[in-house]
């Protein structure tokens, strides 16, 4: 009886699943696994890669620095215009399971973090008009131009459910017009390398602009 | 002509360099773009391909992370520029290979492979003549072709291999257009020094 339960319980691991690798800045990355089943078992997992220039495996570096099932190439194990071949194995008392390889070159996983410090000012006193403004996200070396970003923002009023998207290229200040008087405005931003992944949108900022439609001038309008 | 001359000389070398990096991220996105058409169109081929290891400019030495590419000599861009230069000339012949064979690939005509083979001949092309531009107004000696790595292949191969050659060099100009295009835009940081809006 003890060996049908033995048998019908425990396995070898299940396939182990990579499911992404991403670089937030072009000079380090990090891949992310799903386990398979455990098969009941203490289960271990192993990264392994090769780069495509030589044929010596290597074990992932570092385990701890992403979380859980995860592996961090720092600076020093991150090459560019290089395929890094990658496979997780999942090893438990009774065998392993690999999961499929993937080929990942470094230079087409960017996702930047979201840029930093959005501000938004009202100025302009008759005609008021938003000033947006951020900055790179700081890991994001954009003043040597090793990496390049463009950004998007999107605004909306706040009892609204539609967002307004605007293009800024690379320009990191943007200008809104034709505002609602007396409306309160949300305002977030978010960034795309050159040829890469678009971040998260970024914290929102809201601003109220006054009442600056005057009476005297409603009536002119009229 | 007196007039048009005169032009010429009021754009200065940022203003080229922007145009440069203009052609040269086109070109990328480009010749990215006509790859994931061949991935979507034909999915097994990728996996047929050699490693790009043994791509015909991988005896090129670029850098291959931050550190070694700005440790390039900041005081010389014409240095940056040759570099630029060299590597872009060496897909001369190569570019003209696939953009005269695109047209016998399978499906060519009605998958577009071959309006973004003959497209990609032609940006090349023109950025090759905008980066000859900025080498003379640097005053560098026009580049020599011995920097460059030729392509010496005069043919795809036959029907059973074309699809596979193709594919495969067009992985290898996927990623030196990246290179080219990587480089110029840390050659346009560099001219931009005193604007740091742009970079």
């Amino acid at each position: 009886a003890f060996v049908v339960l033995c048998c019908s319980c425990l396995s070898p691991p299940g396939k182990p699943r990579l499911t992404s690798c991403r670089s937030p800045e072009k000079e380090t990355f990090t891949c992310w696994w799903e386990p398979g089943s455990d098969g009941g078992l203490p289960t271990n997992f192993s990264l392994f890669y090769r780069k495509e220039n030589s044929d010596t495996v290597f074990e992932c570096p570092d385990y701890h620095t992403a979380g859980k099932n995860s592996c961090f190439f720092s600076k020093n194990d991150t090459s560019i215009w290089v395929n890094y071949n990658i496979t997780v194995v999942a090893t438990n008392a009774l065998g392993s399971n690999f999961s499929d390889p993937v080929d990942v070159d470094v230079v087409y996983i960017v996702q930047p973090h979201t840029p930093e410090n959005l501000t938004v000012v009202l100025e302009g006193e008759e005609n008021p008009f938003l000033v947006v403004r951020w900055e790179p996200p700081r890991m994001a070396d954009t003043r040597s131009g090793w990496i390049t970003l463009i950004y998007q923002l999107r605004v909306k009023l706040e009892e609204e459910e539609e967002w307004e998207e605007h293009f800024a290229g690379q320009q990191k200040q943007f200008n809104i017009f034709s505002l609602h008087s007396g409306e309160v405005y949300m305002v977030q931003v978010r960034c795309k390398p050159d040829h890469g992944f678009w971040s998260e949108w970024s914290t929102t900022a809201y601003v109220k602009v006054p009442d600056y439609i005057s009476k005297d001038r409603s009536i002119w309008i009229l | 002509l007196l007039s048009l001359c005169a032009q010429c000389h009021c754009v200065d070398f940022s203003n080229l360099v922007d145009r440069a990096v203009q052609l040269s991220d086109k070109l990328h996105f480009l010749s990215n773009s006509l790859k994931s058409d061949l991935d979507s169109h034909f999915p097994a081929v990728g996996k047929k391909i050699p490693r790009l290891s043994l791509c015909h400019t991988s005896s090129f030495r670029t850098p291959v992370d931050k550190s070694q590419v700005l440790s390039l000599p900041v005081s010389a861009e014409s240095e940056l520029l040759s570099l630029i230069q060299s590597l872009l000339l060496s897909w001369k012949d190569a570019l003209l290979l696939l953009s005269s064979e695109a047209s016998s690939l399978p499906h060519a005509w009605n998958t577009g492979i071959h309006t973004k083979a003959k497209q990609l001949q032609e940006d090349w092309h023109n950025l090759q003549t905008g980066l000859s531009t900025l080498a003379h107004k640097l005053g560098s000696s026009s580049i020599s072709d011995a920097a460059a790595v030729p392509y010496t292949e005069s043919s795809l191969g036959d029907d059973s291999t074309r699809l596979v050659n193709f594919h495969f060099l067009l992985s290898c100009f996927r990623r030196d257009s990246h290179k080219i295009d990587n480089f110029l835009k840390i050659l346009r940081c560099r001219t931009h020094k005193k604007n740091p809006a742009v970079c």
